[in-house]
């Protein structure tokens, strides 16, 4: 047992200096009083406007990071093991987010549970699939299309969704976070007016996108949804698809198409190339350009770079 | 009763009819009193029909108290036609008891097991099926001899694993999963088996609300133990399992083990998960004795260090512990190491680079009756490199001591990675391998994979 002992010991030694020395503990900050966890982006940005400096709001997938095909990370864990409150999108986008917990020891955050906000909720939520649903349609969400942060019109529901949850836990913040709600609402709608003021002269115009994540931004600023390239999720289109899709292109002479920060560009590049149109790649989720990481800076960021590209 | 009772109305009624016709005796005496009795007769005419009406609903009133049971009809299904004829009796016998239990029609009829997707209905637990098969291309010696890395199976394409996975939330306090696998089993040595086993390869449930941030589960199910162990055939980063885990632990692999397992996230900054676990110990290469009284013990302490746009950093440390199946005392530890680079963006190109070291300490009977110790050790690392989301390519390097016998081999894997969707990959492996000692030999060989993704599967991990 001496010769087993010795290398055993060696290795553990080894690891755990390696990780005291890069480990804090957790220290949950003294004046936090909330302790959320958002799976996406989008409701990290939003719920943070609502919480303010009430506590602190962290997230589960990096800006930028395609939520479609995450693969999970440890440390996701770790966020998953400290938060008390979670905000997740509610149609399954971020369905990952359900082994980790399962394997985090904080059993609250588990689907169902009181400390669980579903931001869907109560929502209109568009291309619901009907029919049968199979693989050959690719990764569909049977639940709906999941991007409806995009339109600035659901986020009264969005909002009154995550302050219930966090008022739910913490009713003796339910004031300050009403407050919190309504401000960031009058801002958002402030904006709304500016961002419809921007696309009015392009109502009506035209788009293609690579994935099926704008539907929602198309309804709220009076777009059209010509087509998609990726017409069945995660699969890349056929050649027969393309063909299609740059006939109608042509014929409604679309001008842009918008490919998603995550997505390679090179098959949209040349679908516009042969339409005779451009590609504008737009980050999905508020933090992936610098200077962006709030919702309002985000639409700032989408509707400028789409008003800007349907004038050129 | 009912038919007395009516007698008094029809006097009564021939009474009133004698009083509003008296004025007419004055009259013509004859013709009322023939008038008379043509009411007279009319009106028994008209009792006779009340008796016998009132009769039949009397009679009809005692079938139906008598019987014991209402008649409900019952839907009974489209028989064919009976070959021979038969009797009104005979027909009234046999359907009678098809309104309560079945007839041979009702149980030879297919039924459904249960409903998917149906509107209204749901389903659950997920349900997925996975299918990996192998073809490993070899020399006609490998073939022969039986020794190449899938032995018994070379030159052949066969399924080494088609999987049904069942998994789901319990109740609001337990999750379960439950595998079954189909596949063909190693046969080094012997000469080639087509057949195809089933086994029971993981039945647990895990408990997800214990207290101190505790999640344990219980059953049969595959131990936490190294970096690759705990990874499913299907999924593993090559074609074959490292010959370092091949060797310490059999083609069976460190799995389907039956026992309880705790671990916990610790609460630190970053991750640390330490897990123990008591098993049985049905692992015949390493730990065979199959005993609660002699338990094998795991445990294994694994960190992650989330390194930003540098990637991520995963180490773990394991340590196994149990008897063998001649009872002797055997351990085996293992180091490993995860090093994954994503690429901003669309998250590609994607780098990997990993490791992982193992070494056993046995107890083993020596020719001379006594009882020897030996230690053993072994190796694997290996890149991968997804250029995007369809192609990778990478190249994995073994080394491995045997765990008994006297004898090492090495081998070095170049392979490259096709996936037309999540759900569907294809993989072209070469392995050259160099064995001494009780493995002598020197094998080339190509593996040739195709694996499926059928309906739910769980999210990939790091």
């Amino acid at each position: 047992m001496r010769t087993v002992g010795r290398p055993l010991l060696c290795a553990l030694t080894a690891l755990a200096l390696i990780a005291t020395t890069l480990a804090a503990p957790i220290g949950a900050p003294a004046q936090s009083r909330l302790r959320v966890l958002a799976t996406l982006p989008d409701l990290w940005a939003i719920t943070r406007a609502i919480v303010g400096n009430l506590g602190e709001v962290q997230v589960a997938t990096r800006p930028g990071q395609n939520p479609h095909d995450l693969e999970i990370r440890p440390s996701q864990f770790v966020l998953v093991r400290r938060a008390e409150i979670l905000v997740r999108n509610g149609l399954d986008e971020d369905a990952w987010i359900d082994p980790i917990i399962e394997s985090s020891g904080n059993p609250r955050l588990l689907r169902g549970a009181p400390s669980v906000v579903e931001a869907a909720r109560g929502l209109t939520v568009l291309k619901i699939r009907t029919g049968p649903i199979d693989r050959s349609m690719g990764d569909v969400h049977p639940s709906g299309n999941p991007h409806f942060t995009l339109d600035p019109g659901t986020l009264p529901v969005v909002t009154a969704n995550i302050v219930a949850g966090l008022a739910r836990l913490h009713p003796d913040l339910a004031e300050q976070l009403d407050a919190n709600r309504r401000a960031f609402l009058d801002e958002v709608a402030a904006a709304t007016r500016r961002w419809s003021d921007a696309l009015a002269p392009h109502r009506g115009a035209p788009l293609v996108s690579y994935h099926d994540s704008w539907p929602y931004f198309y309804q709220a600023f009076g777009l059209e949804e010509l087509g998609v390239i990726e017409d069945r999720p995660g699969v890349p289109p056929s050649p027969q698809h393309l063909v299609a899709l740059i006939r109608q292109m042509r014929a409604r002479r679309a001008k842009v198409v918008l490919v998603e920060s995550w997505y390679p560009s090179d098959t949209a590049t040349a679908v516009a190339r042969a339409a005779g149109a451009r590609v504008l790649v737009l980050p999905q989720s508020p933090g992936a350009v610098k200077g962006t990481d709030t919702y309002i800076a985000h639409l700032d960021f989408l509707v400028t770079s789409l008003a800007r590209a349907l004038m050129e | 009763m009912r038919t007395h009772e009516c007698r008094p109305l029809a006097l009564l009624v021939v009474l009133s009819i004698s009083i509003l016709t008296g004025p007419a005796h004055a009259q013509d005496a004859g013709a009322l009193r023939r008038e008379l009795e043509a009411l007279r007769r009319q009106f028994a005419t008209v009792t006779e029909s009340y008796e016998k009406r009132l009769r039949a609903l009397g009679d009809r009133l005692q079938q139906l108290e008598g019987r014991a049971a209402p008649a409900v009809p019952s839907p009974v299904p489209s028989a064919p036609p009976p070959t021979t004829p038969m009797t009104a009796t005979a027909t009234a016998t046999a359907t009678a008891p098809a309104a309560d239990a079945p007839t041979l029609a009702d149980l030879a009829r297919p039924r459904q097991p249960f409903a998917l997707a149906q509107p209204g209905r749901v389903l659950l637990f997920d349900i997925g099926v996975s299918g990996d098969f192998v073809t490993d291309f070899t020399s006609p010696t490998r073939e022969r001899r039986h020794d190449g890395t899938f032995a018994g199976r070379e030159n052949r394409l066969f399924p080494r694993e088609v999987e049904l996975e069942f998994f789901g939330r319990v109740d609001p306090y337990a999750s379960a999963v439950v595998r079954i696998s189909a596949g063909e089993e190693p046969t080094r040595g012997a000469s080639s088996s087509r057949e195809l086993s089933v086994r029971l390869d993981e039945a647990n449930a895990t408990l997800l609300t214990l207290p101190l941030g505790t999640t344990a589960r219980f059953g049969l199910m595959r131990p936490r133990f190294g970096t690759l162990n705990t990874v499913h055939q299907d999924d593993l980063p090559q074609v074959d399992r490292p010959n370092v885990l091949a060797r310490f632990f059999g083609e069976e692999e460190l799995d389907g083990e039956r026992g309880i397992e705790a671990f916990w996230i610790l609460p630190f900054s970053t991750y640390h998960e330490l897990s123990v676990g008591v098993f049985d110990g049905d692992n015949e290469t390493a730990f065979g004795r199959g005993s609660l009284r002699d338990p094998l013990l795991i445990g294994r302490w694994r960190t992650f260090f989330e390194l930003q746009e540098l990637g991520g950093l995963q180490l773990d440390v394991s340590a196994a512990t149990g008897s063998t199946a001649d009872d002797h005392r055997n351990t085996v530890i293992g180091v490993g190491a995860k090093y994954k680079w994503i690429g901003a963006g669309s998250g590609f190109p994607v780098l990997t680079l990993a490791a992982e070291g193992l070494g056993g300490f046995r107890g083993v009977d020596t020719d001379s009756g006594g009882a020897a110790h030996v230690e053993r050790w072994g190796a694997y690392a290996y890149a991968q490199y997804d250029v995007n989301r369809r192609w990778a390519a990478g190249l994995r390097g073994d080394w491995t001591e045997l765990p008994v016998e006297r004898g090492r081999e090495w081998a070095l894997s170049p392979y490259v990675q096709f996936k037309p969707s999540e759900f569907l990959r294809f993989r072209l492996q070469y392995k050259h391998t160099e064995g001494r000692g009780a493995v002598e030999r020197s094998a080339e060989e190509l593996f040739l994979q195709g694996s499926f993704i059928l309906g739910a599967h769980p999210t990939e991990r790091f």
